[in-house]
Order: structure tokens, then C-alpha cells, then sequence
């Protein structure tokens, strides 16, 4: 035993005698006791990406949009000179109107960036919270909430939990409590909104499936609203989307349906009971659009679990059967009649 | 003989368990097991419980908080008990002066109750949305008691005179030791050197008990606090040296104490088990690592045996409908150390990893049955705020609130009015630096006054975490 121990002192406000002086405690190396207690939580499955190879497509497609570029800054440039040849009025409007195009595109380069960086910040969020919700980890628990709270910051859905969760911010409770609690108080409500955009967008692919005419519009319907779908929950839980990311994100949900899909046996079960029994039995088309709306509800299970900072266990996340129940009453839901926006 | 004992304890559990579950059925109750040796603060936690509870304290890791519509206190239930006079304590936390309550001198009932909105069809529709909750009180030494239930009068004797052999007891012991070799267990009963023998003995065990020795394990807890069964033949008893296996015939001193402690087991401590012990849903123990750490070495080790043994006499198991119909059992039990407002949060990690190792048998034999257990450090009523001193470059934790009268920390004495911060020492990394010694005059916890309530509810650490624990699981 080399600990050496600091000694017991007292300071009495308002006294004047100054206690004793006191051994200096030496550095302690402290290892992290890895003790895990409760149900864990894991951080969303995602196959790691195939290894950066040599590849030649890659080449082709760089060296073609390099290419590309240079013609069209070639073309833009002798464009604008010809006008000025013409005349400088007409050749500085030409000079505007590129300038004004050359910046909008850094713009939306910028924002691609910015919706990018944002997806990875979430990410490394999940690995974050989920390390202190396993270990207990108070500096990941610390970093957790505090990013969570600019992330979530000047949102007026988030407020009332922001609030609720500051009020405790003085308490003692355990890191893995703090994080449990904000998850409670902040991520909740986000839930409850994000079952309603997913059972929303559920209920118009089942519709729009049923009511298309042609077989090949529909594929293009469903995957739009899956995107929409996608955008709307990454902005709920705190994303950028932009088209690069949301493609990404895609991508991610995808993967991340491709590892899960084996749990959901039973899922897979039900959709075969709904497409192809009773209500395909009623009319083949509402069959296939159960099909689709219950795929969709899929994905966006999968996409809230991509999305949402602070992962959860299996016993908590949101089964597909309470969304099941919410695809067949669209009926008599307000919403249904917006389906004629979409 | 001990079999036709132990099938008529079986038929007492199960006769209760079939009474409870019938009485459950319309009135969903939960037994709440608040054990807990002396001074470890039972009464204050119950009190600050029920006061969290009816009050609507802060409570955000009780999970259920949302779902209590309504909670208060009902008549007490059964008409034989007195009544634990809640009022009277929390009167006393809150007087101009603020005291702890003191020390509970015999056995009271409260029943809270919680109105709640249940979930489920079936649950809104058919149940109640009520749950009792019956917390019995009792004075801590009494637990001491339960282990002489397994004991026989010579096995208590022969076990209690080795203890009082080795130190620290043994210098206290002196006086009672010289007039135990003065007795002979086969001369005739004398009724005035039985009454000497208990005296003396009574003495020994309250100065084990001393703030300096903080010793825990000293049965029987009748001696200590007699409750209204002060001067009754039934305590006037003391261990005997004794050769093992013999038998001692009629009016001798050897059978006249086998018999008064035989008596004793089955008067005062069987009644006492069955009416409170035995039919317990959740348990929570509390321990006070603290005063015992601030002991030392010994104190710990006596701790941890008085617990192990204490915890073996509890049934606890996973709970089935088997186990509800005759004799419940307990499934969750929480392993709390207490006064965990005296250290500053940094430490409670450790404090928590000291109250595992000295819980570490009990723990492990209610997880084999089955049951859940945790272990926090818990603060019913937080005293003291934290505070960070800045001294010689360095920064230490501080814990800060105003200590109680005569308390001492070095050269300092204080006098219970003015506010001090206080560095109660470092903890050790590992917990068994706790009993090896390594920890001699590190530590120095003391003891503060309680604090003024804040928006109507009292401070407190863990307490959300330790009900939602216990109770969590009934509302969902």
C-alpha cells in the first residue's frame, strides 16, 4: 500500500487560527473500474466501411468532374469575355450573375460540410453517452450532457426538458443517472414526435401505394417520402440534413437495417400476415400498401436509432407493432386529408 | 427438537403469507424493510422518506414521481403497534434548533399510501390505483438479536466470551471478565449473582458501543435497550464459561441462565421476527460505513460480521406466485451508506466500493437466491453543501454545513452555531485498505446539524434513486 493520505482538516468560516499544514498527496494513477451494472446500451450497428483499395472507377469519376469543371469554368470565363466584347454593360452583369452563382455553390458546399460534420458530431455523441451510461464515466457523462445542451440549445420543443433537466443540475446522482435523466426529460419528447413523423409518413406510403395507378410510380413515391422521412428525424434529433448527408444517412440506416434485420424475424412475420393474408385477400393493392407503409415504419425505427444522441437499451426502443396500430386508423385521423400535399 | 422448530417457524411464514395475500388481493401492500443497526438512521430516513413522498420533493430519478397522484398517511393498520410519530420528528428537524431525532427506544408502524394512475387497460379498469406502504421502526440493537434464533445458550456463550478476548474488547471487558471466572456454572442458582452478571455484562456491551470503538456485533439488543422490558427476569442472564455438551442439572447457575436465554429467544426475539421480519417485500440496509471507518480497523470487522450474520436469518428469493401465496420473500434488496452528505461526491465511488466489501457475503448469498441487490451511498437529509478550499495549490473537496456541538477535527472544536468546511480525509482506492489498517487517524467524519429546508422539502442524495429502486417496479 504506497497511497499516501490527505489528512482530515476543518475550516471554520469567520475563524482566524490557520490549520497545520498538511502532507501533499502524491499522483495516483486510478484505472477505470469497467463495472457494468443495469441493462447496456450499444451504440447502433454499422459495418465498417470496405477498405479505401486502388480503385479505378474512383479515378475515372475524379478525373471526368475535374474535367468537367475546367470546361465549364473554361466555357463561363469565354462567356463573360464575350460579352464584354460586346459590351462592358452586359459583360459586368454576366461578371455578377457568375460571381453570385460561384458563391451560392461554396454555399451549398459549405452547408454540405457543415450537414456532414454534424452526422459524425452525432456519432461520436452516441459512443460518448453510451460509454457513460455502461461505465458510469463521469467525464464522458459531463461531455454528454453538456453537448446535448448546446446541441439542444434556443429549441422551443427541447425547452420545458432543458429546464426540467437544469433545475437538477446541482443534485448528486450518479454520471449514468445524469445521462438516464436528461434522456428522460430532453429525449422523450423527441421520441413521442418522432413516432408521429414516422406512423405520418407510414400512413401516406400506404395510401399513395394504393391509390397509384401505375406499379413503377409508387417505388418513386415511397422512396420519397423515406427521404423526407429521413430529414425530418435527423432534424428532430438535433441533425443538418443536406442532400450529401441525408444520403448518408441513408446509407447508415440501410446498413444499419442489414445487421438488425436478422432480429426481426418476427416483424418480418407480421408483414407477411398483413401484405399477403387478410388485406391482400380485400384488395391487392392496399395488400402491397401495408407492405411498403410497414417497411417504411421499419426504416424509420432504424433511422431513430442512427439519429438519436443518446442510444437506448433493447427493452426501451420502440417496437414495430405499436406503429402497426397506428397504420391502420388512418381513417379517421386530421392528418389523413394531407395527403393530398404530399 | 430444533426440526419440530423450524417446521413450526415454516407454518408461522406461511400462515402469514396466505394472510397477506388474501388481504392483497383488494389492497395492494409492500412490506418496506427499513433494517438498520443503532444510529445508523432509520428513523430519519423513514421520516425524510415519507416527508419526500407527501410533500412532492424533487424526485427526478424516481421514475414514477408523475404517475402519484396523492400521498398520505393512513390510520395505522394494526391496533397492537404504536404508531410512528412522524410528526414529532420531523417537529424536531424543523424546530428553531434542528435536532436528529433520537434514538428509538421501541417498535412503531406507519402506513404511507400512494394513489396513482396504473397503466394498462386491465390494471386502470379492475385495480385500485392504491399501494400501501407499511415501514415498521424498531430500535437498531434489536436486529442484533435475530442471529440467537440459530444459537443455542453454550454456542452464544462460548462465541461471546472468545470475542471478548481480542482487542479493542478486551480492555473493556476486564471487569466483567474478572467476575465471569469468579462464577461456576454448576453451583447453585443464585438469583443476586445472576442479576451482578448481567449487569456487568450490560455495561461491557454499551462501552463496545462508544463513539472511540464503534462495535457493532452485541447481541442481545434487549441489554442495550430494553424498551419496556427493563428489570425482567428475561435479561438477567450472562454468558458462562461452560465445557461443551453438558448438561447442567436443575438448580444450578448454568441451567438457570440456559433457560432465561432460551426464554429470551423465544419470548422476545421468534415474536419479533415473525410479527416484522419475516414477510418483508424490499429491504433497504442501512449501514453507517462511516462512524465505523472513523473507528477503524476492528469496527469495520465487526460491522461486517454483525451484517453477515444478521442477513442470513432474511428470506430473500426471486418472487413467484408460489412465494406470494406462502411467505413472501424479499426480491430487492438495497445496501445503502448512509450519511453520505459527510463526504464530498468525488468519494462516493469509494465509499460505495467499502460498503460492497463489507456487505460482500450477505450481497453475494441474496444475489445466489435470486433477489436483486444495489448498493449506493445515500443521504437522506444532506446537512452539508460542498465546497472546494483552495490551499497550497491544490484543491480539496470540502463538504460544508454547520457541526454539531463538541464535535472535534484536530485542534478544532466546534460550537455548533458557526459554519465550517471540512476535508474529511481521503478514502482508499481499494476497499480493503479499510481493514487492514492502512487508514489509522486518516479519516475524521462528523457529525452536522440537520440543514433548514429548501422550497418546503429537505436536501438529499440519492434518495430519488434509492425509492425508485425499491418501489419503482409497483407503478408500472
Amino acid at each position: 500500500m504506497t497511497e499516501t493520505f490527505r489528512k482530515p482538516t476543518a475550516f471554520v468560516l469567520g475563524a482566524e487560527e490557520k490549520p497545520k499544514s498538511r502532507s501533499r498527496a502524491t499522483p495516483n494513477i486510478e484505472f477505470d473500474v469497467d463495472e457494468a451494472a443495469g441493462e447496456l446500451v450499444s451504440v447502433p450497428e454499422i459495418p465498417p466501411r470496405t477498405s479505401r483499395k486502388f480503385r479505378w472507377g474512383f479515378i475515372l469519376i475524379s478525373a471526368l468532374s475535374a474535367l468537367f469543371s475546367l470546361w465549364a469554368g473554361l466555357a463561363i470565363t469565354t462567356l463573360v469575355e464575350n460579352f464584354f466584347a460586346r459590351s462592358p454593360l452586359l459583360g459586368w452583369l454576366a461578371l455578377g450573375v457568375a460571381g453570385l452563382a460561384a458563391f451560392a455553390a461554396l454555399a451549398i458546399i459549405f452547408r454540405e460540410i457543415w450537414g456532414l460534420m454534424r452526422l459524425r458530431r452525432i456519432e461520436q455523441l452516441q459512443i460518448l453517452s453510451s460509454r457513460a451510461i455502461n461505465l458510469d464515466d463521469k467525464a464522458a457523462s459531463d461531455e454528454t450532457v453538456t453537448t446535448l445542451q448546446t446541441l439542444y440549445a434556443n429549441r422551443h420543443d427541447t425547452k420545458w426538458g432543458m429546464s426540467a433537466f437544469n433545475d437538477h443540475g446541482d443534485d448528486i446522482m450518479d454520471p449514468r443517472d445524469r445521462v438516464k435523466l436528461f434522456d428522460r426529460l430532453v429525449m422523450k419528447p423527441l421520441d413521442e414526435e418522432s413516432h408521429r413523423i414516422i406512423a405520418r409518413r407510414s400512413r401516406r406510403v400506404t395510401l399513395l401505394t394504393t391509390v397509384t395507378p401505375a406499379a413503377a410510380l409508387d417505388i418513386l413515391f415511397v422512396a420519397a417520402q423515406n427521404l423526407r422521412m429521413l430529414r425530418e428525424l435527423a432534424e428532430l434529433y438535433g441533425g443538418r440534413p443536406s442532400t450529401l448527408s441525408t444520403l448518408k444517412l441513408a446509407k447508415m440506416v440501410v446498413a444499419h437495417l442489414a445487421v438488425t434485420g436478422g432480429l426481426a424475424l418476427s416483424d418480418n412475420l407480421i408483414q407477411h400476415v398483413v401484405g399477403k393474408g387478410l388485406l391482400g385477400r380485400l384488395s391487392a393493392r392496399f395488400g402491397e400498401g401495408a407492405v411498403n407503409g410497414i417497411m417504411t415504419s421499419r426504416i424509420g425505427l432504424a433511422a431513430r436509432d442512427v439519429c438519436r444522441p443518446i442510444p437506448q437499451p433493447d427493452s426501451k426502443k420502440e417496437s414495430l407493432t405499436s406503429l402497426l396500430r397506428e397504420l391502420v386508423k388512418f381513417g379517421n385521423r386530421p392528418d389523413a386529408a394531407d395527403i393530398t400535399k404530399a | 427438537m430444533v426440526k419440530l422448530q423450524s417446521v413450526l417457524d415454516s407454518g408461522r411464514i406461511a400462515a402469514g403469507g396466505l394472510k397477506d395475500f388474501a388481504v392483497g388481493l383488494v389492497n395492494p401492500t409492500l412490506r418496506l424493510g427499513v433494517t438498520g443497526l443503532s444510529r445508523s438512521g432509520k428513523t430519519v430516513f423513514i421520516t425524510a422518506l415519507v416527508h419526500a413522498l407527501t410533500k412532492g420533493a424533487r424526485l427526478p430519478l424516481f421514475e414514477a414521481k408523475g404517475r402519484i397522484t396523492r400521498a398520505y398517511l393512513e390510520p395505522q393498520p394494526d391496533d397492537d403497534l404504536p404508531r410512528f410519530s412522524y410528526e414529532q420528528h420531523l417537529a424536531k428537524l424543523t424546530a428553531d434548533e434542528r435536532t436528529w431525532p433520537e434514538s428509538t427506544k421501541r417498535i412503531s408502524q406507519l402506513r404511507l399510501t400512494l394513489e396513482y394512475e396504473p397503466r394498462g387497460i386491465f390494471a386502470r379498469n379492475f385495480q385500485s390505483g392504491k399501494l400501501h406502504i407499511d415501514i415498521v421502526d424498531y430500535p437498531g440493537e434489536w436486529l442484533l438479536d435475530l442471529p440467537l434464533m440459530k444459537m443455542t445458550y453454550q454456542q452464544w456463550s462460548a462465541e461471546t466470551i472468545t470475542a471478548s478476548q481480542n482487542e479493542p474488547r478486551a480492555d473493556i471487558a476486564k471487569t466483567w471478565y474478572q467476575h465471569l471466572t469468579s462464577l461456576n456454572a454448576n453451583s447453585p442458582a443464585n438469583e443476586l449473582e445472576a442479576v451482578t452478571a448481567a449487569e456487568l455484562f450490560t455495561e461491557y456491551l454499551a462501552a463496545c458501543r462508544k463513539d472511540e470503538v464503534s462495535l457493532s456485533s452485541l447481541p442481545p439488543g434487549r441489554f442495550l435497550m430494553p424498551g419496556d422490558m427493563a428489570g425482567s427476569p428475561l435479561l438477567t442472564f450472562a454468558p458462562l464459561e461452560m465445557s461443551a455438551g453438558q448438561e447442567y442439572p436443575k438448580g444450578t447457575l448454568g441451567e438457570l441462565m440456559e433457560r432465561r436465554y432460551n426464554s429470551y429467544v423465544s419470548k422476545v426475539v421468534r415474536p419479533f421476527f415473525f410479527g416484522h421480519f419475516a414477510r418483508l417485500d424490499r429491504q433497504i440496509v442501512l449501514v453507517d460505513t462511516l462512524s465505523a471507518l472513523n473507528a477503524g480497523t476492528a469496527a469495520v470487522q465487526d460491522l461486517k460480521n454483525a451484517l453477515t450474520q444478521i442477513m442470513s436469518c432474511f428470506r430473500m428469493g426471486a418472487g413467484s406466485l408460489l412465494s406470494e401465496l406462502f411467505g413472501r420473500k424479499i426480491d430487492r434488496i438495497l445496501f445503502a451508506a448512509t450519511k453520505a452528505d459527510l463526504l464530498h461526491q468525488t468519494s462516493h465511488d469509494r465509499l460505495e466500493n467499502i460498503l460492497r466489501m463489507i456487505v460482500d457475503d450477505a450481497a453475494t448469498r441474496a444475489e445466489f437466491s435470486g433477489a436483486v441487490i444495489e448498493v449506493a451511498a445515500v443521504s437522506a437529509i444532506r446537512a452539508t453543501r460542498e465546497a472546494k478550499v483552495h490551499q497550497k495549490g491544490e484543491d480539496l473537496p470540502c463538504i460544508a454545513g454547520i457541526p454539531q456541538k463538541d464535535e472535534v477535527v484536530g485542534n478544532t472544536t466546534f460550537d455548533g452555531e458557526r459554519e465550517a468546511a471540512i476535508f474529511p480525509g481521503d478514502l482508499p482506492s481499494t476497499a480493503q485498505a479499510a481493514l487492514d489498517g492502512t487508514l489509522k487517524g486518516q479519516l475524521k467524519f462528523v457529525r452536522f446539524r440537520p440543514p433548514p429546508m429548501k422550497d418546503s422539502a429537505f436536501p438529499h442524495i440519492r434518495l430519488d434513486r434509492t425509492l425508485n429502486f425499491l418501489l419503482g417496479d409497483r407503478f408500472s
